[in-house]
Order: structure tokens, then C-alpha cells, then sequence
């Protein structure tokens, strides 16, 4: 435990080095130990394959294993984005060597920040250089190099850069790199081999491809998932809140497309490379885009237009498909509660009406809502959703989730970040834990391929100093020395 | 009582009866007058966090500032006003379609006019053990569909989207 | 090179190699793009998994997508699911409206519902119920041939059939194992999950949303998209296992919780937390990181006197985006809010919260009189960037997307006329790319070719099977 002292707080910036990890220690309360987990295992009957498990997948386990890549070699370039970072990051912690291209004046992302308060972002303990969170949370098991590739040297130690490398990830605008000659159709001829993964927001061509503006910004995350209708059907009816107060479409609060079409990007990679390696096929190119691989994933909801035209609304925090399926505020926040066959419907309704008699009595004797299909009209939802409040508003979240489980239910709070890193389950595997970076003990969200028997996940280092990699990378990838790599610092082009 | 409100007020002699729902995510934090979809009394009700923090107290006379979306009556077999009955429950625009059915909607065509398999009952076609091959034999198995599908391609009514 | 020095061969040149070369190098890049991944043209090159066969013992939207991405990638996908019944995801369709009939011929009033689009496409749909002993020993005729299954029981409830890894592994030692579902080995192994669980659970749903001063509350994401997304890193994990087998030989089993995958994806929220100590809350619409870039409310509708509600009352948002000093310079001085402009010139003044609400509210008073395409027409006249929050009919109706072959109609073997918006959309791949056969098929669709064609088990002994609900 820390020393006891004395403190005055005038301004938020006094606040910063009060919270950092060595002076309030994290966990706050100690995660699970096995004993206290094993009478779970017991209950169950499943203590030996369960015991089975921990010994064979845990999270501990995980660095003296192989790494499924290992030998492959990635290069990435981009800016802005988390597409291409995020793929990136899934092919460095699967064990290739992957290689980050920034310019030499760097990404602007190291340079954001929440709010823009310059007190959040990380400083290297060793050499005091600053840079974002979400810059580092998106940079894991990566080599970062720097290089001008707008320069004509800096074209050609591109090229030598891609002359052997397996897969190239490409973050940049549609035909930069071509327009440079170090786009895929110059690059081909040079490394046939090669698989070139372009990763954007809607494309390199066609009529809506990524734009920039006059002034050369780029399109950031939401555009992509405005443009598949994703954020329309997002958020909560304008009959339940007013417009401009809540009740408008909602964008996700991360740059959801992004990490979509990071995974996507991977997934494609390896596929190609699987035809590469085991079917006899060559390099080529790859195309992802967040709105699209986005759109992959909406569901039904476009499939349902060319249906009969239905133009899926939003709805919330209540699913249009199930009833119940849905978050209704409680008490202290937000409560999930899910039971739609009549076995688990009728469940919820045993459980509150313990506290709430009327909930039964108005429920259960409705003849609407006797039939599963119908208790999904929208009439329904609202009934069985003001009654289920009405019971809420008077329940803390662990009191719903403890009176809830009791009930077989599917129920859950809404957990904000402290919760969900304090939460046992959570802590036990565990999904957030600390990790030493450049940046001091940081704590960070584990790797959910982690938990593998032969080559799990991992995350060796995150983030890295503009241009940390410099001089090993050049030299074993290009074969230049140290006195080419400062010459060509010199001049700008590293 | 909160969150539903129970109107008991007298009407020709009766109970009204009526329960009003407050649905949870516009009443939540809400000031302001509210009227029965029945009898249309005028209840001024202030919420803080779901909790009645005032009311629902009535005010003859005085015009409601919002409708309760839904309504019913338990003792007349749940009879109800769904969203958007004039005058009583306010309206739902937040839909897919103009009007909603729900129940299964019997679709022959798509969008664009072609043949799609969302009408019941289909008349058997599996094989052994339920198999089934890779085409749907519409002309055999549902000549009526088929007849008109024709009709349509005759009379430009199938596009490509 | 040519033995005579005084002979150039076109080969030994650098740069295009044929007339043909030559033109490609020569050609627009987007032309160039369209070209080589040439839309339409899909089924007549190499599947790139080829020979990958798996099965998918699944149910819902999680796991069952894990597979589709491996069939959509040229794999050959077995689904087997109850008897009679299915995954349950097939009963579930928005509203209750929407089915696609048969689930299988013996219940000819029921249908597929439209939930169980895009997860399971180019599957092959088989039928067994696992409690048959006699059925196990079928089981391992088909893990014996197949590279690997994905599945999502309660843990410990396959390991008592002995069809867990510990068991197939013995069968087959490159077999290829996942489990998919919520939590994984800890003091909440048994929970259940759902994707709305995972939303709530991991912090997503904290800070999605409109913030609380805004009159706001925490809002589901609209699709399953913790299913989903999980779905592909489960695919992720398995192409990386399928690649570690390339060398070692060995199959692997892959615990996957999909729990965590939100947690994950929350960029700095979690380090945030740890180092100041700091709760990160919803922000509604805009970004906590730029400013500005958010999506703003116009005062006009798009298509007034639309039919559908949603083109006539919410085709009035417009997406943003001006937080670099040249693009918020102009975006101030077309919308008249000079003021602004001289009180945040520098982006972490502007970026601050007090300033985010300020300046937003500003631009929706600009916005008051206008249309979402009004908006957007004039910032984009002036060169920056804005667009509209489209709808699923104009996503439809685009342009784009028909081009690039990520939306289009599919003649779909069984059920017709169906339009299609996955598969393709998840990435175009210029030599070997994914391709959609059929989106779903009836329950027990291929009991026969799977168990007569694949295993060469008695057309009489399917029958059978058949007859006493084994399969």
C-alpha cells in the first residue's frame, strides 16, 4: 500500500498522477481463486472436464505456447484509422512480424486524445515521448518505422520494404499508393507473391468511393456505417424520447465498422494466404471496407426491404424480435433481462411479481399476450416493457440479477468500464488485466483468442515510440545500416 | 401507483377503469400533463427516475401536454387502444412500413416482382428423409403462382431491382 | 535475356511485359480495380478453402457465422441440427412477419423466419439427435473426414456424449475444435448469453448512446453485432489454427468467449479507466476525440411525402466531419458561425465538451431550414466532407453497392427471389473470392447426401433413422 499524504487538489490536472495504477492498485477486490470456483464445476458435474480445461486453454498459459504465424511477414501503412490497425494488431498477435509504416511527422492519431486534454496521453517512462491511448491500445505486437513515402528515396526503400513480405495492409486513400507507383499493379511485378489487403471506409472505386475533403481530411468512422444504414437503425424511436434528446438515430460509441473490417481483412488474408501456400495460387488483391463489411453483418435488415419493403426503424434498447429481449433503466442504471419461449417468458413473470403483484395479474391474464409470435407486436413491447420498469425502478442491478438468475433468466446489467473491470468473471479469466508497456503498467482488454490449446493470441508489447523500429527493420529487412538510416533521417525521408 | 396510471374516475356512474402506460423511456424524467385514453381526464404527473414524484393529480379543464402511447382495460377482456388511436393514445411513427401486420405476411413476389417462396401451406416436395434437391419446381408444384408470374413478365411488372 | 545484345526483348525491359500490360498499367486505378476484381464473375475462380471441411454443430447468429464465413470462403460446410425442430434462430423474424416456407416438408405452416438470414449461407443442412448412441458412433464417421466443428453447448454437455476434444482429438489429431458462448471456464462458465448480454455486460452499451444532460439513455446496438463480430474473429482464430496445423500437423481446440469481444474493441476506454482512474460515459452522436465530426439534425425531411415513416420523418440526418483547422475555417465561415471559429481556432479547444456542445448546437440551428441533402450539397460544394444517414432503401437503391456486386439479388435454389447483402460485402478478393450458393435450406435437407453419398450408409437405414426421429 501506498504512503499516506497530504494533498491539495485545485484543478483537474492534480488529480492525474493520484489514479495511476501504483497508487490505486488494481483489482480493487481480489478476482475469484479456484476453490471458490470449483464448487461451480461441481454443481454442474463437470469438475473433470472443466479441471480439463483450466489446465489446457488458460489465459496464463499462453506465452510458452507457439504462435500460429510465426515467420509471416506483414507490412502495414495508413493513417487515421483503426481498419487497418486492428487487422494489423491481429496479425502481430498471432505471431507475425508485422511492420508499421508512419510518416515521419507520424500518425495524428498518437495525438488524440479524449476531449483533447493533453494530460491523458501516455508518456514513455524511458524517453518521455507522448502518445494517445487509443494510438496505443491499436498498436499491439507491432514494429513501428518511419517513411516518407511522398519522397522518391523514400519510394524505392518502400519497394525493398515490400519485396518480401507476405501480406501488405494498405490504410491509405483510394490510388494513393498507385499514384506513387507503389500501389498493388507496380508492386505485383516486383512480389507476385504478395497479398495486398486494402482496408477503408466504402471503397477505392466507385460512386461513393472514400473521399477527402478540399483540404485533404479524410473520412473517419461514422461515415462508413451512415452509409449502410447501420446508424439509422440505430438508437431510440422519436415516439419514446424527442428528437435532438435522445430519440434520433445513434452513431456506436467506438468506431464500430472500423474493427469490422479489420477482422474481415484478416480472415481474407489468411484465406488468401491458405490458397497461396496450399492450393498453388499467387498474391492479389484484397478489398474490405468498413460500410460493407458492416454491412455483412446488419442482420436481415436489407434482405427484409427487398422483402416487402420494410425499412427496418430503430427500436432502442428493445429488440423487435423478441419479446422479452431488451435493457430497461433500474434503479441504479440499466438491467437486461431476455426470456422469450413461454417456459423462461412466464419465468420473468413469477419472479416480479414476487415484489410487484400486479405484474402477474396484468401480464398473465392479458389474452394478447398469450402466444409467443404475438407478444412481439409493438403494443406488446411497450406493455411488457412499462410493467417490467415499473418493477425495475425500484430494483438495484444486483438485486435483478441475483432474483433474476434464481429463474434460470438470461439477465445482465449494464456495466461501465469500472464494473465491467472489477466484474469476477471478468477478472478470473481474465479480460482486462494490467500489462507493462514502454508506457508504465498499463491495464488493457485481453486478446478473446487467447484461450487456445496450441497457438493462442497474445499481446507481446503495445504501442511504440514514432519510428522506435527504425534501425532493426532496415537493417533486416533492406539491408540498411545505421549511417544510410540517419543520412536518410537527414533528409527527411525516415 | 407510477408508471401505469390506474384512471378510476367516475364516468355515467362507473369506473373508468382504464390503465394508461407510461412507457419507460419517455417517462423516465418527465414533467407535465398526461390524459386517460378512455374518459380523457387530465393528470398532471412529475417522475424523477421513474419514481411519481408528484401526482397523478387531475386538472379538469386544463389541455394534456402528451397521450399515453397504449391504454387497456383489464375488467372489459383487455381491451385496449394501441398506438396512435386519435385523440387517446399517441402515434408510433418509428415503423418499418406504413402499417404493420404482425402476423406472417404472405409474400409470392419480391420487390421486385420475381417468385419467392413466403406463403404457406407448400405443397410437399422433399425426398428421402426430408432431402431436398437445388431447385424449386414452381411450375409443377405451385401453377398458380407461376400463371401469374407470367402475366407479370408480360406486363413489364419484373424489373431487374 | 536475348544472347545477341543488339536484340531487346520486351520481357527484359522493366515496366509491362504485353500489349495487354500495358494497357492495364495505363488504365485509371478504379478502372483498374473494377477490372480485376470483376463482379459477376465470382464462381469462375479457385475457392480459396478449398478441401476445408467443417462442421457446424450451432444454433443462433455466433456460431453458426463462424462456419458461414469458412462455406462463403469455398469450404464444405455440414450444419446438423435436431430433428424436426432446427436452430431455434429459424423461428425468429421481425415483428413476426416475415418466413420462407418450408422449415422442412412434414410442417408445411411453418417457415424459416427472416433471423436466420446470413448465417448460415452454402451449407449443407443435415438432421441428428446426439443422445442416440448410435448416432455418436455416426458423429465420428464424419469428424474422421472433416477438418474441424464449431460448436456452442453448455460446456461439459458434449465432453458427456464424449464428442468433446478431449474425445475427437484421440480420432483425430489435426481436428480443428471450437467452442463459441458467453463466458468460457470461470465462476460464470454455466451463464448464458445472448448478443444483447455481451453489449450490456462489456462496457459497450456505457458508451453508446445520448449522454444523460442530453436527456438520453444507453442504446442496443441495432444488429446482433456481438454476435456477428465475434463470429468472424472465431473464423479469425480458426484460419490462424488452420495455418499452425500447416506446420506442426496438429489440430487444436479454441475456447471462444464472445463476452469479451466488446471489451476488446473499446479502444482506450479500458486503459482510460486504469491510469486516471476515469469512467467513460456516452457521447451521443459526436466524438470524444474530434470535433468536429459528428451527426447533426436537419430541420427538413428528405422525402416529405414518402409512404414509408422512415423516409418521410427521418431522412434528416446528416454525418459531418470538419476538425482539421482548414476544414473547420471554412465549415464556420459557410454557416456563418465566425464567432466560433475565432473561439476554438485550435482543435483541443474545440474538441473540449463545453465546446462540443456549443458548436453542434450552432450548426443545427443552421441547419433548422434545411434538408439533410440541402446539407449536405452545400458543404460539399464548398469541399467538405458530409453525407447522409441513409436508410436500407437507399442502401438498396445505391449506386455503389450494386457496382461493386455487395448488394444484389440472389435466385436462391429453394426459396426464389431473395435480395442479398453479405458474403460478397465482406470483401472483395481479385483471385480466389468468396461466393454465395444458396442462403439457407430446409431442415434435413441433405440427410441424403451427407449420410447416403458422404458416409454410404443404406438409403433403407436413413429411412429408418428418419422414421424413429434419430435424424
Amino acid at each position: 500500500m501506498p504512503e499516506k499524504r497530504d494533498i491539495e487538489i485545485n484543478s483537474r490536472a492534480d488529480t492525474i498522477g493520484l489514479m495511476d495504477m501504483d497508487v490505486r492498485p488494481y483489482p480493487v477486490t481480489p478476482p475469484p481463486s479456484y476453490d471458490q470456483v470449483k464448487p461451480v464445476y461441481e454443481r454442474r458435474k463437470a469438475l473433470e472436464f472443466c479441471d480439463w480445461a483450466e489446465d489446457n486453454l488458460r489465459f496464463e498459459k499462453r506465452y510458452p505456447k507457439d504462435e500460429a504465424l510465426s515467420g509471416l511477414r506483414v507490412l502495414d501503412i495508413g493513417l487515421w484509422r483503426l481498419g487497418h490497425k486492428f487487422c494489423a494488431s491481429l496479425f502481430g498477435e498471432s505471431g507475425a512480424e508485422v511492420v508499421s509504416i508512419e510518416p515521419p511527422s507520424g500518425d495524428p492519431l498518437r495525438k488524440l486524445t479524449p476531449f483533447g486534454r493533453e494530460e491523458y496521453l501516455l508518456t514513455n517512462k524511458l524517453t518521455g515521448e507522448k502518445c494517445g491511448m487509443e494510438f496505443v491500445n491499436e498498436t499491439v505486437n507491432k514494429h513501428c518505422i518511419t517513411l516518407d513515402v511522398e519522397k522518391e528515396d523514400g519510394r524505392e526503400i518502400f519497394k525493398k520494404l515490400a519485396n518480401n513480405v507476405d501480406i501488405l495492409i494498405d490504410g491509405m486513400p483510394p490510388g494513393y499508393m498507385d499514384n506513387l507507383g507503389i500501389g498493388y499493379r507496380q508492386l505485383k511485378e516486383i512480389n507476385p507473391r504478395m497479398i495486398y489487403v486494402w482496408i477503408g471506409m466504402l471503397g477505392q472505386w466507385g460512386p461513393w468511393k472514400d473521399k477527402q475533403s478540399k483540404f485533404g481530411q479524410w473520412e473517419l468512422e461514422p461515415f462508413a456505417s451512415c452509409a449502410n444504414a447501420w446508424v439509422h437503425n440505430t438508437g431510440l424511436a422519436q415516439d419514446l424520447l424527442p428528437r435532438g434528446k435522445g430519440g434520433d438515430p445513434t452513431r456506436s460509441g467506438i468506431w464500430l465498422a472500423d474493427y469490422v473490417a479489420g477482422g474481415q481483412g484478416y480472415v481474407n488474408a489468411l484465406a488468401a494466404l491458405y490458397w497461396r501456400e496450399e492450393l498453388g495460387g499467387t498474391g492479389q488483391m484484397i478489398e474490405v471496407t468498413g460500410a460493407e463489411a458492416l454491412m455483412d453483418i446488419l442482420d436481415f435488415d436489407i434482405t427484409w426491404y427487398g422483402f416487402n419493403a420494410s425499412i427496418k426503424a430503430r427500436s432502442g434498447g428493445w429488440d423487435p424480435n423478441l419479446n422479452q429481449y431488451a435493457w430497461n433503466p433500474c434503479k441504479d442504471g440499466y438491467m437486461m433481462i431476455g426470456g422469450q419461449t413461454d417456459k423462461l417468458w412466464y419465468n420473468i413473470g413469477f419472479c416480479l411479481e414476487r415484489d410487484f403483484t400486479q405484474f402477474g395479474r396484468l401480464i398473465h391474464e392479458d389474452p394478447f399476450l398469450k402466444e409467443m409470435g404475438a407478444r412481439n407486436a409493438l403494443h406488446a413491447l411497450i406493455k411488457t416493457y412499462t410493467l417490467t420498469t415499473r418493477w425495475l425502478r425500484d430494483t438495484n442491478r444486483v438485486e435483478a440479477e441475483t432474483k433474476l438468475l434464481e429463474y434460470q433468466l438470461a439477465a445482465g446489467p449494464i456495466l461501465y468500464i469500472d464494473e465491467v473491470c472489477e466484474f469476477p468473471h471478468f477478472k478470473y479469466r481474465p479480460w482486462v488485466y494490467v500489462h507493462e508497456t514502454d508506457y508504465g503498467p498499463l491495464l488493457i482488454a485481453s486478446s478473446p483468442s487467447s484461450y487456445q490449446v496450441r497457438a493462442p493470441f497474445r499481446c507481446k508489447w503495445m504501442g511504440r515510440d514514432l519510428g522506435y523500429d527504425n534501425y532493426e527493420i532496415y537493417l533486416k529487412w533492406t539491408g540498411m545500416g545505421q549511417n544510410k538510416v540517419n543520412e536518410m533521417k537527414q533528409k527527411g525521408v525516415i | 401507483m407510477c408508471d401505469i396510471i390506474w384512471c378510476k374516475k367516475e364516468v355515467g356512474g362507473k369506473p373508468c377503469d382504464t390503465i394508461n402506460y407510461l412507457d419507460p423511456y419517455c417517462f423516465w424524467n418527465w414533467e407535465g400533463k398526461i390524459n386517460c385514453a378512455e374518459c380523457g381526464t387530465v393528470y398532471y404527473i412529475h417522475m424523477i427516475q421513474g419514481f411519481m414524484y408528484i401526482g397523478p393529480e387531475e386538472r379538469p379543464g386544463e389541455e394534456p401536454d402528451i397521450m399515453p402511447l397504449y391504454a387497456d382495460k383489464p375488467f372489459d377482456g383487455y381491451s385496449n387502444y394501441r398506438p396512435g388511436v386519435e385523440g387517446r393514445t399517441r402515434p408510433y411513427e418509428c415503423k418499418p412500413r406504413a402499417q404493420l401486420k404482425g402476423v406472417a405476411d404472405m409474400v409470392k413476389f419480391s420487390i421486385r416482382g420475381r417468385p419467392v417462396r413466403g406463403w404457406r401451406p407448400q405443397p410437399p416436395s422433399a425426398g428421402l428423409a426430408g432431402s431436398f434437391a437445388f431447385n424449386w419446381d414452381i411450375q409443377k408444384l405451385s401453377p398458380e403462382v407461376w400463371e401469374e408470374y407470367q402475366k407479370k413478365l408480360a406486363a413489364g411488372e419484373v424489373k431487374d431491382w | 535475356m536475348a544472347k545477341d545484345p543488339r536484340v531487346t526483348n520486351i520481357e527484359d525491359l522493366p515496366g509491362p511485359k504485353s500489349k495487354g500490360e500495358m494497357e492495364e498499367w495505363k488504365m485509371p486505378y478504379e478502372e483498374y480495380c473494377k477490372k480485376i476484381f470483376d463482379v459477376g464473375n465470382e464462381h469462375a475462380k479457385p475457392r480459396p478453402l478449398k478441401g476445408i471441411k467443417w462442421l457446424s454443430c450451432t444454433m443462433y447468429i455466433f456460431t453458426p457465422h463462424s462456419v458461414a464465413n469458412l462455406a462463403e470462403l469455398g469450404a464444405e460446410c455440414i450444419k446438423i441440427e435436431m430433428p424436426r425442430m432446427g436452430d431455434a434462430m429459424r423461428h425468429t423474424s421481425p415483428f413476426n412477419e416475415c418466413y420462407l416456407y418450408p422449415l422442412h416438408d412434414t410442417r408445411p405452416m411453418t417457415g424459416t423466419g427472416l433471423g436466420f438470414t446470413n448465417a448460415n449461407p452454402n451449407k449443407y443442412f443435415i438432421t441428428m439427435d446426439y443422445h442416440i448412441p448410435e448416432m455418436v458412433e455416426i458423429f465420428y464417421g464424419l469428424v474422421k473426414k472433416f477438418d474441424g466443428l464449431t460448436e456452442l453447448y453448455r460446456p461439459g454437455t458434449l465432453d458427456k456424449w464424449k464428442m468433446s476434444y478431449r474425445y475427437l482429438s484421440e480420432i483425430n489429431p489435426r481436428f480443428i475444435y471450437v467452442w463459441g458462448g458467453g463466458f468460457g471456464y470461470g465462476p460464470k462458465i454455466f451463464g448464458g448469453s445472448y448478443d444483447i448480454l455481451g453489449q450490456a455486460h462489456a462496457g459497450l452499451a456505457s458508451i453508446s448512446g445520448m449522454h444523460e444532460f442530453m436527456g438520453g439513455h444507453c442504446t442496443k446496438q441495432t444488429n446482433w453485432v456481438i454476435d456477428w463480430q465475434s463470429s468472424n474473429l472465431i473464423t479469425a482464430s480458426i484460419l490462424a489454427a488452420i495455418h499452425h496445423r500447416r506446420k506442426t500437423n496438429l489440430g487444436t481446440m479454441i475456447e471462444f468467449s464472445q463476452v469479451q469481444v466488446p471489451t476488446r474493441m473499446l479502444g482506450h476506454t479500458t486503459t482510460m479507466y486504469g491510469k486516471f482512474g476515469i469512467v467513460r460515459q456516452r457521447w451521443g452522436n459526436w466524438d470524444t476525440q474530434l470535433a468536429v465530426h459528428g451527426i447533426i439534425l436537419c430541420g427538413k425531411s428528405d422525402f416529405p411525402d414518402a409512404e414509408n415513416p422512415q423516409d418521410k420523418f427521418d431522412a434528416r440526418y446528416a454525418m459531418v466531419s470538419a476538425f482539421q483547422d482548414a476544414d473547420f475555417k471554412e465549415l464556420c465561415a459557410i454557416t456563418g458561425m465566425k464567432e466560433l471559429y475565432e473561439k476554438y481556432k485550435a482543435h483541443k479547444d474545440r474538441v473540449e465538451g463545453e465546446a462540443q456542445v456549443e458548436i453542434y448546437s450552432a450548426l443545427e440551428r443552421w441547419a433548422a431550414d434545411k434538408s439533410r441533402s440541402e446539407v449536405c450539397k452545400i458543404l460539399n460544394n464548398a469541399g467538405l466532407l458530409a453525407e447522409p444517414v441513409r436508410n436500407d432503401r437507399e442502401v438498396y437503391e445505391s449506386p455503389h453497392y450494386r457496382e461493386r456486386g455487395t448488394v444484389r439479388w440472389l435466385d436462391d435454389p429453394l426459396f426464389g427471389d431473395m435480395l442479398l447483402h453479405a458474403g460478397y460485402s465482406s470483401g472483395l478478393m481479385e483471385k480466389s473470392p468468396r461466393r454465395i450458393n444458396w442462403h439457407w435450406r430446409p431442415v434435413g435437407a441433405d440427410n441424403k447426401k451427407v449420410y447416403n453419398e458422404m458416409l454410404g450408409i443404406p438409403l433403407s437405414k436413413i429411412q429408418e433413422w428418419y422414421d424413429k426421429a434419430y435424424i
